[in-house]
């Protein structure tokens, strides 16, 4: 099969499913990306940015992006600083457990049943979860949107509680910053 | 005269294409451009003859001093003549010869146009390496003609006998060829012969081109290959086998002749063997009943005269030698093109079967007939008169010469009674034998041999007019008396009276022959003492079973006894250097700052937790500990390129080894068998760490001449880009990246090949693949470990490590549901192409996301740093590793279909078109430039964009990108998907009875 042809038929068949039309969001990315490493903007960078961008989403096409929800600045910046603040007070709680030669830390695995039926949403949380260090997400079940975390420094089920609470309202914050409205409102009719 | 050969290669590229176009007709075409050489070596003969030998030389490889030099002097015109005129003939015959339908026929009609060429630039060499390189040519083209028929068993032994034989005799020359140039000090044929230089090593190094000489001429004791060659269809036996190929040995002996004659190495081993062959070949051709095999044999035995001739040494008998040359050319072909004929006409070679053939046949008998008398030596025939001036040149001599003349003259003897007996034995009238029925005969079929046997008559009448020219060679050797020349008729003579006294013992020959043939042969031939043939099949059996030996003495495939010769010699070769190179000047330094104290502790560490842990997997997760700390190391000393190759080299090796311990045991088992061996394998591991740690030490301070690295710093400038580490790649020293690639493309073929079973480029696993519904990396309750009992719907947090791992019964078994599984939930969410095709629990909706996300913009990152590379850190070779990486993650996320998705192309063609794009870079620079693979920079100016700065380097790295891309892509394809697909095989493939105990390893 010629590779040029393969390609044709590629292009075809995109244009077939109705996803023919490049998504501006990822171009546009693709192109910021581009300035970004060359470090300066000149229309030349700003084209051949253009072109490298179409070229690499035409000839590697992948499903479209349905991003729903947009980005609330306040509440991001919530999320934002409460982020911050638990990377450091977990480092600071991990550093401490390193040091302390006594006994061994103990650990465990919990599942944290959330709110948001996104798959991006879900995968985003699981993300920012495991890397509070300390927390890691060892497996996600889509279906029923959990995730399961591996915790250290855990001692009582007192401690596991207070683990999966602020799991979760890890995610309430994300939703408010930048869920979407379904989202949003299941957030809202949870109890 | 390189245009001569230029037009013989270009014939040969365009010559299976027009086969296939004209069919038979195209040999015809074909033999117009040796005809070509022809007219223009007559348009050359005057010159020549006047004594203006035309030279061309062009430099090729001047730092080894090798030339294209090509010189036309008398015996190289005389050889073209012979190779050109002869080969003109048989192609032009060929057209006739063959059948339409023969198989091959494109490739064998472009093998012998090959062969023509070949064999002028051969006779036109100049240069002694140029010459070698025509040899082993027509050595290699005669493999592929003598095999022409490869489905006959007898075909394809007696051309790799042939090849065997002539290449060992190749190779001998060779070495004798850089003996004698290195002691003349120029490879120069004409300076050799003017100038030729003495002492032991010359005569070795002569020794050594007479072996060459000797094995292509068919001489004892190589005779053997020639009559075994006679299975390669007829024109080619006409050709390479009388008038072309065997004579380059002959040629050469006439060339070096007027230097090297008077050795005593020289003139014994030309002698002895010549004249052996000589008798041998005759006596050998007297009993034969095959006539092709009768004129194979009477070809060796002439081979043998013929050397005599052209290597005894003095001018007369040199001169007689040129003469015979051209006679038995000739002769012989056309003798051979008549057994063509016959052969195709009647059906048969046997001249126990063959008769009545001069009635039906007459002109061809007559045409037969012509030849034959040439070759016994009938006067008025070319073969007469240079066998009367051998005699008479003979004659005069001491008595070596005398005692030769009396070999000589018996061998000539015996040429004559054998060229009877071909000749009765393929038109005679036998008594008792049934007439043979053959076809009607066509004129142009037997017109090439008729033009050869009538030029044998021809020239016998009117040889003195080649005599000047001949003569101008034979006079290269220094003669006192007066010269004899080659005539028709030397008018009476004692030479006459042995001409007639040859010819009557010939006679007498034949008549005792036809005594003896009465009597009741043996059914068995009588086993010879000596017989060449049994004792090469035993040297060849022995060679044979000696490198087996050999291979199973030194590859004992224990990765251990590799690894410690290669130390041991390593260590033992550095000791000698650092004891020679006292005293050391060594200069300790700590640091420079101290992050690379920490990160040199972190780098030990590692090493030290390598070597003590005991599995596979946490091996090699702490070697990439090390691998990460030298690349942050190198980062730390300012080498930001050499940092970032060091890093993404370091992931995809990680990635690459994860993937292959899926087929290894979890831990190291039995790799060492006893504690004493193991104490062994420490030590030597501890000193070459140590020798090591200490050469670095002493290189460090041991330097004298001034950095290169400045200097490349002002040469990359040159060059046009301010990344020193890229441009010394693709520009300053591209020539080592070319190699590298290569051998990159070598080892990744060497490992797929490995693995695939299968042709590669059809094993791509695609969505449409009927196969792609079975579930991939679906876990087998048997082996993944998640103990007795397990429904199969269970995961482990580790991916792609499964098979082997030992079960532990509780840990982490998280039952999962078929989340856009290959069932009811299709229509979720989709972010990869080929996610649904994996087992369900082996899906990740965290790398699928994440992958989605940065696959294009990784994609981006790559090209940026081909780009970017030559002026800033990056290159071809680290964005091919990148956009390796977006492929590998499209695989980790969603399994071998996905990566089929991905990259829907072959990896061999996009290593093909990364290595085609790097040479032909390379070439255009050869073509642009003065030397190959030098850069050129191109400019242009385009409105309101600003400089496009475009270079010629440039698209070499992206040759270089498409390379390391496509490895990347053939090693997941053969580590990743291959592999899954067999384990996915066993799986299905495994029968139920057999029962494995839970948790039982591989």
């Amino acid at each position: 099969m010629s590779p040029v042809r393969n390609i044709g038929r590629r292009l075809a068949r995109r244009r077939a499913s109705g996803s023919g039309i490049l998504q501006p969001l990822a171009v546009g990315w693709l192109v910021v990306l581009w300035i970004l490493l060359w470090g300066r903007v000149t229309p030349g960078l700003l084209v051949t940015g253009l072109l490298v961008a179409v070229i690499a989403i035409a000839l590697f096409p992948l499903p479209r992006l349905d991003v729903e929800g947009r980005v609330r600045p306040l509440p991001a910046l919530l999320f934002g600083v409460r982020f911050a603040w638990d990377v450091v007070r977990a480092s600071v709680e991990v550093a401490t457990l390193a040091f302390r030669r006594d006994q061994e830390a103990p650990t465990a695995v919990i599942g944290v049943p959330l709110v948001t039926r996104s798959d991006l949403m879900l995968t985003l949380v699981s993300e920012v979860l495991s890397l509070v260090p300390g927390s890691l997400v060892v497996e996600i079940d889509r279906h029923d949107a959990i995730v399961y975390l591996h915790l250290i420094g855990v001692r009582d089920r007192e401690q596991v509680e207070r683990e999966r609470r602020r799991a979760r309202e890890t995610e309430a914050r994300m939703i408010r910053a930048f869920g979407s409205p379904t989202d949003r409102r299941a957030l809202e009719a949870r109890p | 005269m390189i245009g001569v050969l230029v037009a013989h290669a270009l014939a040969a590229l365009i010559a299976p294409w027009l086969v296939g176009r004209i069919g038979l007709k195209a040999f015809p075409v074909l033999a117009l451009v040796p005809a070509g050489a022809v007219v223009w070596a007559a348009a050359n003969t005057s010159d020549v003859t006047a004594g203006r030998a035309s030279e061309s030389v062009h430099q090729w490889v001047p730092s080894l001093g090798m030339e294209l030099a090509f010189r036309l002097d008398p015996l190289s015109l005389l050889m073209t003549f012979v190779a050109a005129g002869v080969g003109s003939l048989v192609l032009a015959y060929c057209g006739r010869y063959f059948a339409a339908d023969e198989q091959g026929l494109g490739r064998f009609a472009a093998v012998l146009v090959a062969f023509a060429g070949a064999m002028i630039g051969l006779v036109l060499s100049d240069d002694l390496l140029l010459l070698y390189v025509f040899w082993e040519l027509t050595t290699v083209l005669s493999f592929l003609l003598v095999g022409h028929n490869a489905d006959r068993q007898g075909a394809r032994r007696a051309a790799m006998d042939a090849l065997i034989v002539t290449t060992f005799g190749g190779l001998a020359m060779l070495v004798g060829a850089v003996i004698v140039g290195e002691a003349a000090g120029t490879y120069r044929i004409s300076e050799i012969v003017a100038n030729p230089p003495g002492g032991t090593t010359v005569s070795i190094g002569v020794a050594l081109l007479l072996v060459g000489a000797l094995s292509k001429s068919a001489l004892v004791p190589f005779h053997f290959w020639l009559p075994g060659a006679m299975a390669a269809p007829t024109p080619v036996s006409a050709y390479l086998h009388a008038a072309a190929m065997v004579k380059a040995g002959v040629f050469l002996v006439a060339r070096l002749a007027p230097a090297f004659a008077d050795l005593d190495v020289w003139r014994w081993s030309i002698l002895v063997l010549g004249l052996t062959t000589l008798l041998l070949g005759a006596l050998r051709a007297l009993r034969q009943h095959d006539l092709k095999l009768l004129l194979a044999y009477g070809t060796v035995s002439q081979l043998g005269l013929l050397t005599v001739l052209v290597g005894q040494g003095s001018r007369d008998v040199l001169l007689a030698g040129l003469g015979l040359l051209l006679a038995h050319a000739l002769y012989k072909s056309a003798l051979f093109l008549t057994v063509g004929i016959i052969d195709h006409d009647t059906g048969t070679r046997d001249l126990r079967v063959l008769s009545g053939l001069g009635r039906t046949r007459r002109r061809l008998a007559v045409i037969a007939g012509l030849a034959a008398a040439s070759m016994a030596g009938i006067p008025l025939f070319a073969g007469f008169a240079a066998k009367e001036t051998a005699f008479d040149a003979l004659l005069h001599g001491d008595t070596v010469d005398v005692l030769t003349l009396v070999v000589v003259l018996v061998g000539v003897a015996l040429t004559a009674a054998y060229a009877w007996r071909f000749w009765w034995g393929a038109f005679a009238t036998k008594d008792d034998v049934p007439d043979r029925r053959c076809t009607a005969p066509r004129t142009s079929f037997e017109l090439a041999p008729a033009l050869l046997a009538g030029g044998g008559l021809v020239l016998g009448v009117g040889f003195s007019a080649v005599d000047a020219l001949l003569s101008r060679h034979a006079d290269l050797i220094p003669s006192d008396e007066k010269p004899l020349h080659l005539a028709g008729w030397h008018g009476v003579g004692p030479a006459l009276g042995l001409s007639v006294l040859a010819l009557a013992l010939g006679a007498v020959v034949v008549l005792v022959q036809r005594r003896l043939a009465g009597r009741p042969v043996p059914a068995e031939a009588p086993r010879r003492l000596v017989d060449a043939r049994v004792a090469y099949v035993l040297l060849v059996r022995g060679t044979e079973r000696l490198s087996v030996a050999a291979a199973r003495a030194t590859q004992s495939g224990s990765l251990p006894v590799y690894l410690m010769t290669i130390l041991a010699v390593f260590g033992a070769a550095m000791t000698t250097a650092l004891i020679t190179g006292l005293p050391w000047n060594v200069e300790l330094r700590t640091w420079d700052e101290p992050a690379q104290g920490a990160v040199g502790l972190l780098v030990v560490a590692g090493t030290i937790l390598t070597l003590r842990a005991r599995r596979r997997l946490k091996a090699v997760v702490l070697s990439g500990v090390v691998g990460y700390g030298v690349a942050t190391l190198f980062a730390l000393q300012g080498a930001p390129d050499l940092a970032l190759t060091q890093f993404l080299v370091e992931t995809v090796t990680l990635v690459v080894v994860v993937l292959v311990l899926r087929r290894l045991p979890s831990h190291f088992t039995g790799t060492v068998s006893s504690k004493r061996r193991r104490r062994v394998h420490i030590l030597i591991g501890v000193a070459a760490g140590a020798l090591m740690t200490m050469l670095t030490l002493v290189a460090a301070g041991a330097r004298e001449a001034a950095p290169v690295s400045e200097l490349f710093a002002s040469a990359s400038k040159l060059a046009g880009g301010n990344n020193i580490v890229n441009v010394t790649l693709v520009d300053l020293r591209a020539w080592d990246t070319m190699g590298e690639i290569a051998v990159l493309v070598v080892a990744a073929t060497g490992v797929t090949s490995l693995l695939f079973l299968r042709r590669r480029s059809r094993a791509m696993p695609r969505l449409s693949d009927p196969a792609a519904d079975s579930p991939v990396w679906a876990t087998d309750p048997a082996t993944s470990g998640s103990g007795p009992g397990a429904d199969g719907r269970t995961g482990s947090a580790g991916r792609a490590t499964q098979g082997g791992s030992a079960p532990v019964p509780g840990l982490l078994t998280v039952v999962q549901h078929a989340a856009g599984g290959s069932g009811t939930a299709k229509s979720a969410e989709r972010w990869l192409v080929a996610e649904n095709t994996l087992a369900p629990e082996r899906r990740s909706i965290l790398l699928e996301v994440v992958v989605r996300l940065i696959f294009h913009t990784v994609l981006v990152l790559s090209v940026y740093l081909l780009w970017a590379g030559h002026d800033l850190p990056g290159g071809g070779f680290a964005g091919g590793i990148v956009a390796g990486l977006a492929f590998t993650i499209r695989y980790l996320a969603g399994g071998r279909y996905e990566l089929g998705e991905a990259a829907p192309v072959g990896a061999g063609l996009v290593i093909g078109l990364g290595l085609v794009i790097a040479v032909g870079t390379g070439l255009a620079g050869a073509i642009l430039g003065d030397a190959v693979l030098q850069g050129g920079a191109w400019k242009p100016d385009i409105p309101l964009l600003g400089t496009l700065k475009l270079y010629s380097s440039t698209l070499f790295d992206i040759g270089v990108y498409l390379v390391v891309v496509g490895v990347v892509l053939d090693v997941l394809r053969s580590f990743g998907s291959e592999i899954d697909r067999q384990i996915d095989e066993e799986r299905h493939g495994r029968t139920p009875t057999v029962e494995r105990a839970p948790g039982s390893t591989r």
